[in-house]
């Protein structure tokens, strides 16, 4: 698939914004000490909004027809882009009553604080997932028709959240949250283990091949000419083929930067090194997104000559 | 076939999707290509809605393809000429720099300098005419003038296919001839990829599919057609006859002839001097009656070949009562093909047919033709006045094109599919190959090219004929050609349609003479109709010692910006087929069925948004300014008003013109009649079309059918209602073996390599020899065969300017067989170098299974000249697409002896042997990509609308279909 | 009732007829128009709705070149609609018929990512999403001659290689020549239920061969027989 960077910066900094909102949400209502400051939760609060916020307008930037992009909430019904519109729209007024009722009440758990707090982590969650639920739920890409997609986009989306968590927490406090420091260690290494099962999950071959695409399942099959000489549609949006030795190296460097690294800055316990293992993170996770659609193998390449998807 | 008569019932609930009170809907003929359908085209605001096929049309039925649905980009294409235009004093021929000028200036230039030439000189004018359908004018047009240098693209394209068939049987595979796709139960399709007959023959392949008959197809490459074949023959290129007359062998060895069939029609029987070495050996023996003998095998005598009613002996040595030894054609043909030459295992070897094929096809076929015979209980009269009670269908049948004709060997490999036709007895009876009106013709028909020219005279007859003896050489006393193009010289004696593609070298040359001007119509041979493209451009462009061009003055007459148009001096753009009145007539290719007569015309349907006139309004004014006789009143003056007019009143015979249908002052006399001041309404009222269908008695065996003869006497089809026997044996070609024997009373060559040529190409038996450029090249060095294919979607160079057909294709591969690429370790989609004795080119590969291993090719014409057609400088057609003209020269491979000046032809007719080209291929460097030879830019034509980035065409508003929101709302999964 | 499309692979010769009718006819009809990017330029790039493909099936020597046209198969659970979040994509209940109401498409891709046939292409001008629509704006149009209410692409076959109909009707001409044919679904496996169906090449026609008796070597062999010219 062909990976529009709008749709990476999307998925990612949504899902870290989402991520950061869920957990800080959490351990703010669950009292977690460390995140009983106002000005921590009003900057973490502030920074998922900014992510939460510029990765939907990213996202509106891959419509050819914006004009219609309130279309969008029509289809509740079906579609899990549908609901992910709606559920993301839905989220704000909780986000924001939880963020005013912090700013006007300060930390205190209230009922506001609870339904307001709960109910955007509960949104953030499920318009991640319902994120994910557009690739998952797609039977012609078979890396991302499983149920190992929302698994990683929630996994990532929480992980880079808990590091941002555990990096504003530190920034403006000036002091680690060992709480939070282990969280994010942890789910660094969930990140890490959904990532890898997910890559070696697509590295078995499954799937349609051109012989059930073409109807001829008794002898190989090749492309002879697929119809138009320049690439069309199809072929700029599906047709995406990027080199095997480069996305080794690509896998390799995903794996470094939004995982191993972070790790390692982790492991210092130095509250400074936690904003650039944040950075980094989520660079390694535009990254992975990139690999997320570049890997991806839509079934129409089989009418275009690939053996298999 | 079944029907499609699905139709849904009406719902009501959808808008109005067009705007019909807008609309408006006229017939008239599709001239994407040279098909010729018939189109029901519907018009909004001058704007072109949609084109779609006539339903009642003879030729496609309601059928169109590719080209023909996208007629609207043609029409709305940017490399559209939009006026006369004059190459700008002191600019250089190719520069494309013009300067836009009247029409009354253009014509008045072009009267001036044409009528010095027809009152100095007139073969000083060259006229020569490409994919034209309008032959019978511009012949007409060049007689009157007084040059007999004319010619149209019948000689590059397929003449072999023409002359073979009219040599032979008196209709022909080009245009002239159907398989019978009702009847047939066994059709060899023989090198055709498209053909002029695109939607006849995609009908036609339909209707034998359905009906479960056999469809073997011939070819080195499987696309196309040859996708769909039962069974594909991947021949080597150039060794079809070696196929054909090894079946030949076979069914000979056999004895499975249709002996009837040879002696009632053929000239099988008649006897043949057999005296080698002398003068007459080879000819007919003519007893005192002047008549061909044939010996009776009743009455145990000699007697008049062509009498009724008689027994000829088909087999036999014979002395006749003068002494002179003798045999029947037969048994020449007999002693021919028996030979081991052409033994299965033998020919295996040439042609890469396995001999179990070619053994099993051969006897295939005789099953069909003799026991799975069709009758139609039809009474007929036969050409002596006998009545017959049934049509004998011998349901095998053929169809051959380019692939055959494109060889230098070409003629003779024609004549040998023919042959075998003949000998299975399945020419132009129920399931065989069917001749279409106005043909069949009596062999061969009976035209002389002219030779004679005089100043401000007609040519006593038209420039281009029927030559059957060296007599009827268009040579001067010496022995030199008298074309400019040489044809019918001793380069390529039987050149029924010129030589068109020699023109320019020989012009430029001065050989045979310098000529003045060089009118073009429909030709771009500065491009895809030349051989040795690059050369040729460089060749217009020469000049002599004086500065002036070698070639003075060239005229040209063009729709679009061509590559041609850049070379011109004067260009006349030309209206496009949906803003002309044009005639697709029965004197010329008309559109016949084999059971029908028909004619059509083309009617504008769109208004002309620029400055353009119709070559044919050209034409008549011409004709009209500079006086030829036959447009002239005898008392002085224009005899007619424009084309139109021309068109019904003009009278080539009494009640013979143009137009066959609707003729007689009510219009209601069909083939011959009085001129009806009301034929083109009555055309438009039919259609666009006249269709006369035969009578059941009149469709078949036509070549000896009475009633059928009478019929095409009447319509000056034919001149006389003798029979139109086949003529295996061709005397007329004997006669110029004969001469380069030095046997012959009359004309005979001088040079040694003419008479050379003479004996061997010039079998009065249809027989096989190694195309010349394989005999004239080191076979190792280069040891692949070239080829093009054309392609479905792209008509020549015509239709790169066509946003939606160019999606399609805008890029050429050379497509190379994937094991013998691999064996060389050629990468698919590398780029390589190809070679020949003519030059280099830089391509790239494409792999493919169903190649012939010995076999590269390509689609045909796709590389453009980047800024012509409309087109950007980076268009793809100009950076990555290749012409395979380049390598093909216009001469044979020099070799330092007299052959060297000859023509890249078929030594007997003339026709380009494009296919004869022979390659070499090695991996180009890395890095070196893109095509190459390449060339710069051209020039587009001057207040040219720049080509837009985006094209969005409708012809009115789009009416959207809306989905309700209630729907959006409340509709679940389903 | 379900209309769809059967094409017959037996028959196909690859001619792209079908796709510049396609072209034509709906670049001014209900869906149009289908824009072209670069249509004069360096690799042009339009809108179509239907595309024609040509594949090799197995290996020299015994291989066979397979035309395959591919336009919307008008699935039964058809994903392309689900997945559409605005409601443009829609199947018609009536008649199955998958169509884009180009008011409400905001050319987001996602039916296209949804169908495995390739069949919805992006409008390069308009933004809006494009796809075969079944000629709707023909087949139910009453003003056109009734052997006229029929798609373009099926009129316009030069080999009447595509046949339109209702497959619910077990008697309609498509219905028979699925069965009659072993017609196919491509890619079933997805469980999209396209309803187009292709009808695969036909077993090759076996043609006797003349059985020969004695072979003649020269024309000793031959004898005259006594016929009437
Ligand atoms: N769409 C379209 N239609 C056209 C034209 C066009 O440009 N486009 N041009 C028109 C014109 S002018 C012409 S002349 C006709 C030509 O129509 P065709 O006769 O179909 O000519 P080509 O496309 O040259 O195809 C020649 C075929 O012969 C095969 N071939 C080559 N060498 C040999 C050989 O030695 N033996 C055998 N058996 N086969 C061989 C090639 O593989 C190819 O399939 O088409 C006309 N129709
Ligand atoms: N390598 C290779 N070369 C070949 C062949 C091949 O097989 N291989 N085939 C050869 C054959 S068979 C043929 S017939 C030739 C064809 O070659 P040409 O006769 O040169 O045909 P086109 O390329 O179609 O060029 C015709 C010209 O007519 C112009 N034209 C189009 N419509 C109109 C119109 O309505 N009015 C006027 N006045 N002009 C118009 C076009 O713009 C174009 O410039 O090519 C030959 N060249
Ligand atoms: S075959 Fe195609 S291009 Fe040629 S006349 Fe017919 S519809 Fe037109
Ligand atoms: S028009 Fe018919 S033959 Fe041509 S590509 Fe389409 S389906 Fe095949
Ligand atoms: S073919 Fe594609 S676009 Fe058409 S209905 Fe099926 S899934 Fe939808
Ligand atoms: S591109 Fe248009 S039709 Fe397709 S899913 Fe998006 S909104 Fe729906
Ligand atoms: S049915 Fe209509 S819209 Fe669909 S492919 Fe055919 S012509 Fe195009
Ligand atoms: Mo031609």
């Amino acid at each position: 698939m062909h990976p529009a960077f709008s749709v990476l910066v999307f998925t990612v900094m949504s899902g870290a914004g989402y991520g950061l909102i869920t957990l800080m949400i959490l351990g703010h209502l669950f009292g977690l000490p460390q995140l009983q400051d106002s000005t921590v939760l009003l900057t973490g609060g502030g920074l998922a909004f900014a992510l939460i916020s510029g990765g939907l307008l990213s996202s509106t930037l891959h419509l050819a027809n914006p004009k219609n992009a309130w279309r969008s909430f029509s289809r509740f019904k079906t579609s899990w882009l549908s609901r992910e519109a709606v559920f993301a729209v839905l989220f704000y007024p909780f986000l924001l009553g939880y963020l005013a009722n912090i700013w006007a009440n300060g930390t205190e758990v209230t009922g506001i604080a609870q339904l307001a707090g709960f109910g955007a982590a509960a949104l953030a969650m499920v318009t991640l997932f319902c994120t994910s639920m557009i690739y998952a739920s797609l039977k012609t890409i078979r890396q991302w028709n499983s149920s190992l997609t929302p698994v990683n986009y929630i996994a990532l989306g929480l992980m880079s959240g808990s590091l941002l968590l555990a990096a504003v927490q530190s920034a403006v406090t000036g002091d680690l949250s060992s709480t939070l420091h282990t969280i994010a260690m942890g789910l660094v290494v969930l990140g890490a283990v959904v990532k890898v099962i997910y890559l070696f999950w697509i590295g078995k071959p499954a799937g349609s091949t051109i012989n059930t695409a073409t109807g001829f399942t008794q002898a190989s099959v090749r492309l002879l000419d697929q119809g138009h000489t320049s690439n069309g549609f199809l072929n700029n949006e599906f047709g995406y083929t990027v080199e095997a030795n480069k996305l080794v190296r690509l896998r390799v460097l995903m794996v470094a930067i939004a995982f191993v690294l972070p790790f390692l800055l982790l492991l210092t316990s130095s509250a400074g090194l936690l904003v650039l293992a944040a950075i980094l993170t989520i660079i390694g996770l535009l990254v992975e997104r990139w690999l997320f659609f570049a890997e991806a193998r839509h079934v129409v390449r089989l009418f275009h000559g690939d053996q298999r998807v | 076939m079944t029907s499609q008569a699905n139709v849904i019932p009406v719902q009501s609930g959808l808008p109005e999707f067009e705007d019909r009170d807008n609309q408006e809907t006229k017939y008239t003929t599709c001239y994407m290509c040279a098909c010729r359908c018939g189109i029901k085209v519907t018009v909004e605001d001058n704007k072109v809605r949609f084109i779609q096929g006539n339903p009642n049309h003879p030729i496609n039925k309601g059928v169109l393809c590719a080209k023909g649905n996208s007629g609207i980009m043609k029409q709305y294409s940017p490399a559209k000429l939009s006026s006369p235009l004059l190459r700008k004093p002191g600019t250089e021929r190719g520069a494309g720099e013009f300067e836009e000028i009247s029409w009354d200036q253009a014509l008045d230039m072009l009267e001036k300098r044409l009528s010095h030439i027809r009152a100095t000189d007139p073969k000083k004018l060259a006229y020569f005419t490409g994919r034209d359908q309008m032959q019978a004018l511009t012949g007409m047009w060049a007689s009157q003038f007084g040059t007999i240098n004319w010619a149209a693209h019948g000689g590059f394209c397929s003449v072999n296919m023409a002359a073979g068939g009219l040599y032979t049987m008196g209709h022909a595979f080009w245009e002239f001839g159907d398989p019978d796709w009702d009847n047939t139960k066994y059709f060899m399709m023989w090198g055709v990829a498209e053909d002029h007959s695109s939607n006849p023959i995609k009908l036609g392949l339909k209707k034998l599919k359905e009906r479960g008959a056999k469809f073997v197809a011939v070819n080195p490459v499987r696309t196309g057609y040859q996708a769909i074949a039962d069974e594909w023959v991947a021949i080597r290129p150039g060794t079809d006859a070696v196929l054909a007359l090894s079946m030949v062998h076979v069914l000979l060895k056999n004895k499975l002839v249709d002996e009837e069939f040879l002696i009632r029609y053929t000239n099988s029987p008649q006897l043949v001097v057999n005296t080698p070495g002398q003068k007459g050996d080879g000819l007919f023996y003519r007893g005192e009656s002047g008549e061909i003998q044939v010996w009776d095998l009743v009455k145990e005598e000699y007697v008049d070949a062509n009498l009724p009613d008689i027994n000829p002996a088909l087999f036999g040595e014979f002395t006749m009562p003068d002494g002179t030894p003798v045999r029947t054609a037969m048994t020449i043909m007999i002693d021919k093909y028996m030979d081991e030459q052409y033994a299965p295992e033998n020919a295996a070897k040439e042609c890469g047919v396995s001999a179990e094929d070619i053994e099993r096809m051969a006897l295939e076929m005789a099953h069909v033709a003799f026991k799975e015979t069709i009758t139609i209980d039809v009474e007929w009269t036969d050409w002596a006045g006998r009545k017959q009670d049934k049509f004998i269908g011998r349901p095998v049948s053929m169809h051959a094109m380019r692939g055959i004709s494109a060889h230098s060997n070409g003629f003779q490999t024609c004549r040998a599919i023919h042959l075998l036709q003949v000998l299975l007895g399945t020419i132009d009876c129920p399931g065989g190959h069917l001749a279409k009106p106005p043909f069949p013709k009596h062999v061969p028909p009976g035209i002389k090219p002219a030779k004679e020219m005089a100043p401000n005279t007609p040519l006593k007859s038209p420039p281009l004929g029927f030559p059957t003896c060296p007599e009827d050489l268009a040579i001067d006393a010496d022995g030199n050609p008298l074309r400019i193009d040489k044809a019918y010289s001793w380069d390529a004696p039987v050149s029924c349609h010129g030589l068109m593609h020699m023109v320019i070298s020989n012009a430029v040359k001065g050989d045979p003479y310098e000529i003045d001007t060089l009118m073009l119509f429909m030709a771009n041979m500065a491009w895809n109709s030349s051989m040795n493209t690059a050369q040729t451009m460089d060749m217009l462009c020469e000049k002599k010692e004086d500065g002036e061009y070698k070639i003075p003055f060239i005229v040209c007459s063009d729709a679009f910006n061509s590559e041609m148009v850049a070379y011109s001096d004067l260009v006349l753009p030309d209206t496009t087929y949906l803003e002309r009145y044009d005639t697709i007539s029965m004197l010329d290719r008309p559109i016949s069925e084999p059971h029908a007569a028909c004619d059509s015309v083309r009617i504008p349907v769109v208004q002309p948004d620029r400055n353009v006139m119709s070559w044919q309004e050209v034409m008549v004014e011409m004709a009209g300014r500079l006086g030829f006789p036959a447009f002239s009143k005898p008392e002085g003056g224009r005899k007619y008003e424009g084309y139109k007019d021309f068109i019904v009143n003009f009278e080539k015979e009494p009640g013979i013109g143009f137009l066959a249908g609707y003729r007689g002052k009510d219009g209601d006399k069909s083939l011959r009649g009085e001129p009806n001041p009301r034929q083109w309404e009555a055309y438009e009222e039919n259609e666009g079309f006249f269709e006369m269908h035969l009578e059941p008695n009149q469709r078949y065996m036509r070549h000896a059918n009475k009633d059928y003869l009478e019929l095409a006497k009447e319509a000056a089809w034919v001149g006389s209602t003798n029979q139109i026997v086949i003529e295996l044996y061709s005397e007329k070609i004997q006669t110029f073996r004969l001469a380069g024997q030095g046997l012959y009373d009359g004309p005979m060559p001088t040079e040694e390599h003419h008479k050379e040529r003479l004996v061997k190409y010039f079998d009065p038996l249809p027989t096989y020899y190694m195309p010349l450029e394989e005999q004239r090249i080191d076979r190792e060095e280069y040891p692949f065969h070239a080829v093009n294919q054309r392609p479905m979607f792209m008509y020549h160079s015509w239709d790169s300017q066509n946003a939606w057909l160019r999606q399609i294709m805008s890029q050429n591969y050379l497509f190379m067989n994937r094991v013998a690429a691999e064996k060389m370790g050629i990468d698919d989609l590398s780029w390589v170098w190809v070679e020949s004795h003519n030059g280099k080119i830089r391509v790239q590969i494409k792999h493919m299974e169903g190649t012939n291993e010995q076999t590269v090719w390509t689609w045909n014409a796709i590389a453009k000249r980047g800024g012509a057609w409309g087109l950007s400088d980076d268009a793809n057609e100009a950076t990555d697409a290749f012409l395979m003209n380049h390598l093909i020269s216009e001469l044979l491979p020099q070799k330092g002896d007299n052959e060297d000046r000859v023509t890249n032809s078929d030594p007997i007719t003339g026709q380009a042997a494009w296919y004869d080209l022979r390659v070499k291929i090695t991996p180009a460097a890395p890095g070196e990509t893109g095509a190459w030879p390449s060339f710069s830019a051209l020039k587009s034509q001057p207040n040219a609308k720049p080509s837009p980035d985006m094209l969005s065409y409708t012809s009115h508003e789009n009416v959207n279909l809306n989905r309700p929101m209630s729907d959006i709302l409340t509709r679940g999964e389903k | 009732m379900k209309l769809g499309l059967v094409v017959d692979l037996d028959t196909c010769v690859g001619c792209h007829g079908c796709a510049t009718a396609c072209k034509q006819w709906n670049t001014s009809g209900t869906i149009g128009p289908l824009s072209d990017e670069n249509p004069y330029g360096k690799d042009p790039n339009g809108a179509w709705l239907n595309r024609i493909r040509t594949y090799e099936v197995d290996d020299t020597p015994n291989s066979k070149t397979v035309n395959m046209p591919m336009s919307c198969m008008h699935c039964d659970n058809a994903a392309c609609v689900t997945v559409c979040p605005t409601g443009a994509s829609y199947k018609r209940e009536e008649d199955g018929i998958v169509l884009v109401d180009q008011d409400k498409c905001m050319g987001c891709n996602l039916c296209s990512w949804a169908c495995p046939y390739g069949a919805r292409e992006l409008d390069p001008q308009e933004g809006t999403m494009k796809k075969c629509t079944l000629c709707v704006d023909r087949i139910y149009d009453e003003k056109l001659p009734e052997d006229e209410r029929k798609p373009a692409c099926v009129m316009t076959c030069p080999t009447k290689s595509r046949v339109f109909g209702d497959f619910d009707d077990p008697n309609s001409e498509v219905s028979q020549l699925v069965r009659d044919r072993a017609g196919k679904q491509l890619m079933p496996e997805l469980g999209y239920e396209p309803v187009n169906t292709y009808l695969p090449p036909r077993n090759k026609p076996v043609v006797e061969m003349y059985e020969t008796t004695s072979l003649k070597d020269t024309v000793k062999g031959w004898v005259n027989k006594v016929i009437a010219r």
